[in-house]
């Protein structure tokens, strides 16, 4: 056969052949069979020497023409072979998606931690700052330097713990609320004064589920030479939207503490329902939750820690994060804050 | 303090009967409203009647046949009752009147005699437990109103919380003036009228602590007859809480609810030697109370004394000795002024919270003395009979004087901001009973029972209070510039890398007793001189024990995979640097793990929390704080594994170890099996690092080859790693181990297998420049006793 007439059959042989082959290796031996060196094509290529030179440009075009046409069909029947094979792959391959077969460790912030955090940041985006203290403290931060009496029940050893240590004259006790840390803090740095103080506490109380001897604080102060009643509110309007959400209103009542005066109690509108909901788990129908305790600077406290009353006011106030969190997350019991059941800390 | 409206009616007209009103404004005054108790009647169809006659029933002979007025003419109506006579004015249940618990009354007839209707006992309508006899009625009422008039029914009671600055605000009238305040309305203190006669009383007090006694009334009223007090005053007690008891006790009740002066009577004739003397209390001495309990006083106590002894602890409790009784004519009634704290203490150190404690520890007016003394003595007069003596005993050592307070209206501005007038806050402070001169400054001067407001504040904040809180604006001032501290922001970092990698953060409970931490060494730890416990009178000088606990506790409620961490403060009994006058604080970190760990496939073992884990922790920890210079040194405190921990040196400084409990401290917290734990100061770690200087990554080929090492067994890696790398020098990219065993044919021996890589930073290093690194990394191998092993 001339090589011209051998190189299209083989040309119109090739897509059968090719088809044929139903795995990449059978694409294989199609391609030997088809381009390898028994070939046809293979045949006409080894034979081209001994053509005539006149013939050879005529057979050398149909040879290539042949071979990229063959070569055409291979190549895109190994990438159908290649698509199925990968498919199959892949199906062989799947897992149960619903199983858990790998677990990787997971821990959790303590629900405290997390509800200081969030306080935190709320208000260092207002440019307050976070001071911290010793929480073993001198009876003077912890009372004189906020304007407590001396008989106050406070001061009471049914009341506050005190340790044995020291000088008698410089009475040491375990704080009671993270206040003395605002005392140290502007007998350290001038006005304006905006801090943030997180910190424990402890009271003698025995444990259940409405007390703890060792409880958190964060404590907020605000002195400047022109702070006024309404910025007070105003600061714990904008804390509640944002702890609360955006729909969050809030009352102020006249309330009693040695260290403010006025003082106020803060109530935050009810964010579980609408408002006087009978039986609402978080405001049980009265619309508001009492929050937290606050009220502006008494003088008293500005004189004992050598800031003058007459030239700058302040508000300060002083909320629980484990009232806030109780508060959120319908926690009925204190005593989840301190038996640290992972089974509690991974909820949150 | 509960206040019934009825009662609060005798001194104010609020302008509102809403009771949510109402109660808005107690909440806006700061006298907050703890709860609001409806009272409503308990009954229908009773009335006031008048028994017009008595006769016996021809049929039997324990009941009666009256006839009784109610308005109508008069009814006949069988009663079994036998207190009364004709002419007593009754409570009759008309036919179809229904009494508590659904009791209708009807027609009826009794051992053939008709009866019309039903007369009331106390406990009948549900108001008392008197079942003696009918409810035989005083004051001469009119014959046919509804009875419930008479008890003030339907009636609304405020149960306030008073704060303990306002002793004023425990009294009716107390809280109609913040009323009238807060409603600008006036509110009106009836005068007290006092008929007395001539004579006095022949009591003697004598006043020998004059900072516990402020002032002592008492006056005698002769002729005294007991009995009940009124309808109305029995009833007005009861619902502020208060048992009835007699006309004389519940005088002085009545009038300490009216004007919040406590008040005691004694029996005269009980008081022996007819003199009374105040001074402190002596060891040894006992009183018996008023509720028969037996007293042993301290020498704090602040006593009145009579010639035999403690007979009446001032402010508290009056004693049994000299108590009124049913057979007292005469009575010495005593107001008296104490000393806030002396009966602040008092109470609480003999558990008496009484209704006068409560007051007296607040700090009564003692300008209030004599007119509470005459309103009670009058009360008295004319509940009980009797003649009030004229000459009475006012002993008054210290007397007070109001306080004088200017006040200017920008100091009002600044602290309330604008938008207040003289003129407003003059009548604010009126209201309240304090009279105001000029208006620029105001000259206030504040009656004796607001012993709180003594300064410019304290009467800014009445002026706010009564404008009204919810009246103010909100406005949010900001700081100068907020933020973390670059330790507090590495903090968080040290925090949450720790939650992320599978640790619980816990807070426990710093205390500690001492069993607790002797397994850790601890010796002197910091005491609670009044600790709520033994177990908890001492200050944690480690996070382990708590840690531990926690865990236990996880594990006993099933959870048997635990790791928990901690931040926290610990305790020493040296002076603490920052302020030598307060005792070392430290700021720690712990951790504790036990069970398995890390990632876990199914099918697989998991790792064991053990000394390693601790140590990776500690690794990734470090990575995450960019703490690059540390080292690990074998090194074991009490408490700790001695093969399996680690003391950690941060830029040079020990802060802390890491690594494994030791068996037997694991099982003094009841845990079995490897415990992980580490414990380190917290300063270092968070304290600023230097900022890293990149290194460029070589584009160059790197060269990996290994190396293994036969070395004795309690050499450390760190030390084979450290001379290899110092050998290959700047070539070297890094170091990893990739085998740790020690076959037995080892001996003392252990085997480790390092991979290291070169790569140079500027070209494709040869075979030739490889080559004498790797001979210069055996040889300084070799130079600390780690022998090149074949591979």
């Amino acid at each position: 056969m001339d090589p011209v007439s051998a190189l299209s059959q083989a040309v119109e042989a090739a897509p059968a052949v090719v088809a044929a082959a139903s795995t990449l290796d059978e694409l294989n031996d199609a391609e030997s069979s088809l381009l390898g060196k028994e070939s046809a094509v293979g045949q006409v290529r080894r034979s081209m020497g001994e053509l005539e030179p006149s013939m050879r440009p005529t057979v050398g075009a149909k040879l290539n023409e042949a071979t990229q046409a063959i070569e055409s069909l291979l190549s895109s029947r190994r990438s159908e072979l290649d698509a199925a094979e990968e498919e199959r792959r892949l199906r062989a391959e799947a897992i149960d998606v619903t199983l858990e077969a790998i677990s990787l460790p997971i821990g959790s912030l303590n629900l405290v931690q997390q509800t200081i955090d969030e306080v935190v940041d709320i208000f260092v985006g207002l440019g307050y700052q976070v001071a911290e203290g010793p929480e073993a403290e001198l009876a003077w931060y912890n009372f004189d330097a906020l304007n407590t009496p001396a008989n106050h029940p406070s001061r009471w050893e049914n009341d506050t713990m005190y340790l044995d240590w020291g000088d008698p004259e410089d009475e040491v006790l375990m704080r009671a609320h993270t206040s003395p840390v605002q005392a140290r803090w502007m007998e350290q740095n001038e006005p304006p004064t905006f801090i943030v103080v997180p910190g424990r506490c402890y009271r003698l109380d025995t444990i259940d589920a409405t007390h703890l001897p060792v409880f958190h604080q964060i404590e907020g102060l605000a002195v400047d030479t022109d702070i006024q009643f309404g910025d007070l509110k105003g600061t714990l309007l904008h804390f509640a939207k944002e702890f609360f959400g955006a729909q969050s209103e809030v009352r102020l009542r006249p309330h009693f503490f040695p260290f403010t005066e006025p003082s106020a109690e803060l109530d935050v509108s009810c964010f579980n329902c609408d408002g006087g909901e009978p039986g609402c788990r978080v405001c049980g129908g009265a619309g508001w939750i009492e929050l937290l305790g606050c009220g502006m600077v008494d003088p008293n406290v500005f004189e004992a820690v050598g800031y003058d009353p007459a030239q700058v006011t302040g508000f300060a106030f002083g909320v629980g994060p484990e009232r806030l969190a109780q508060v959120r997350h319908g926690i009925d019991s204190l005593r989840y804050f301190i038996e640290n059941d992972v089974r509690f800390l991974r909820q949150f | 303090m509960r206040v019934p409206l009825s009662w609060l009616k005798d001194f104010i007209e609020l302008p509102t009967a809403d009771v949510e009103e109402i109660t808005y404004a107690f909440d806006m005054l700061g006298l907050t409203v703890d709860g609001v108790e409806n009272l409503d009647i308990g009954w229908s169809g009773v009335v006031v009647g008048r028994v017009i006659d008595v006769a016996a029933h021809p049929d039997a002979d324990k009941i009666r046949v009256c006839q009784v007025d109610s308005g109508s003419g008069p009814e006949q109506i069988i009663c079994g009752a036998w207190n009364f006579d004709a002419g007593a004015t009754v409570a009759v249940a008309k036919p179809g009147a229904l009494l508590p618990g659904d009791f209708e009354i009807t027609r009826r007839t009794i051992r053939g005699v008709d009866s019309n209707g039903m007369i009331c006992s106390e406990a009948e309508l549900g108001l008392g437990e008197d079942h003696s006899g009918i409810l035989v009625l005083d004051g001469n009422p009119e014959i046919g109103v509804d009875f419930a008039e008479l008890v003030e029914l339907p009636d609304v009671v405020f149960d306030l919380d008073v704060t303990p600055n306002r002793p004023d605000a425990l009294s009716m009238i107390g809280v109609a003036r913040d009323l009238g305040a807060y409603f600008d309305i006036d509110h009106h203190v009836p005068p007290v009228e006092l008929t007395t006669v001539k004579g006095a009383t022949d009591i003697a007090v004598q006043i020998e602590d004059a900072v516990g006694c402020r002032r002592f009334t008492a006056r005698e009223i002769r002729g005294v007859k007991m009995g009940t007090s009124p309808l109305k005053v029995r009833h007005r007690l009861h619902k502020v809480g208060t048992r009835a008891i007699s006309n004389v006790v519940d005088a002085t009740n009545y009038v300490m609810f009216e004007l919040g002066h406590p008040l005691h009577a004694f029996d005269a004739d009980s008081i022996a030697g007819g003199r009374l003397t105040i001074r402190r209390a002596q060891d040894g001495e006992t009183i018996v109370t008023l509720d028969g309990e037996e007293r042993e006083l301290v020498p704090e106590d602040l006593i009145i004394y009579d010639d035999d002894g403690p007979t009446s602890m001032s402010g508290t409790m009056g004693g049994a000795r000299s108590e009124v009784s049913a057979s007292t004519t005469r009575v010495l009634m005593e107001a008296a002024s104490w000393d806030p704290p002396t009966i602040m203490r008092m109470w609480r150190r003999h558990d008496l919270r009484s209704e006068a404690a409560t007051r007296f520890e607040r700090g009564v007016d003692p300008e209030l003395a004599d007119i509470a003394n005459k309103r009670a003595s009058a009360l008295v007069a004319e509940w009980a009979g009797g003649e009030v003596l004229e000459g009475a005993v006012d002993e008054h050592p210290t007397p007070v004087s109001p306080a004088h307070v200017t006040l200017s209206l920008g100091e009002v501005e600044r602290l309330l901001g604008p938008g207040f007038e003289a003129d407003g806050v003059t009548r604010i402070l009126e209201r309240l009973g304090m009279e105001v001169k000029g208006s620029e400054p105001m000259e206030v001067t504040v009656p004796t029972f607001r012993p709180d407001v003594t300064r410019p504040a304290d009467l800014i904040e009445e002026v706010a209070r009564v404008h009204g809180f919810d009246k103010f604006g909100a406005s949010l001032p900001t700081g100068p510039a907020g933020g973390l501290t670059p330790a507090q922001r590495r903090e968080r970092t040290l925090r949450s890398t720790l939650a992320s990698i599978g640790l619980d953060q816990a807070v426990n409970l710093p205390f500690v007793g001492e069993d607790d931490v002797a397994v850790f060494g601890a010796e002197e730890l910091l005491e609670v001189k009044n600790p709520l416990s033994d177990e908890e009178a001492k200050l944690r000088p480690t996070l382990l024990p708590g840690l531990l606990r926690s865990v236990r506790y996880n594990i006993s409620h099933g959870v048997s995979s635990v790791g928990l961490f901690e931040t926290g403060k610990v305790f020493f009994t040296d002076p603490d640097p920052m302020d030598s006058r307060l005792p070392r604080q430290v700021d720690r970190l712990g951790w504790v793990v036990a069970g398995k760990v890390g990632p876990q496939m199914i099918g697989s073992a998991a790792q064991d929390a053990d000394g390693a884990v601790s140590l990776a922790l500690w690794r990734r920890l470090a990575d995450a704080l960019g703490l690059r210079d540390y080292s690990l040194t074998p090194a074991a405190p009490a408490g700790y594994h001695p093969g399996r921990t680690a003391e950690v040196t941060v830029a040079g400084k020990a802060v802390g170890f890491v690594g494994e409990l030791s068996p037997r401290a694991a099982r003094s917290f009841d845990l079995e099996g490897r415990v992980a734990a580490a414990e380190l100061d917290m300063s270092p770690l968070v304290a600023p690092v230097a900022p890293v200087e990149m290194a460029a990554p070589s584009p160059y080929p790197h060269v990996d080859f290994d190396l293994s090492f036969l070395m004795e067994r309690d050499k450390t890696v760190d030390a084979i790693l450290a001379a290899t790398k110092e050998a290959a020098g700047s070539l070297l990219e890094r170091a990893v181990v990739f085998d740790e065993f020690t076959p037995e044919e080892l001996g003392e021996n252990k085997a480790v297998a390092i991979r290291y890589r070169l790569r140079a930073p500027d070209k494709t290093l040869t075979n030739e420049e490889v080559a004498p690194v790797r001979e210069a990394m055996i040889a300084a191998a070799s130079d600390i006793g780690a022998k090149l092993r074949g591979l």
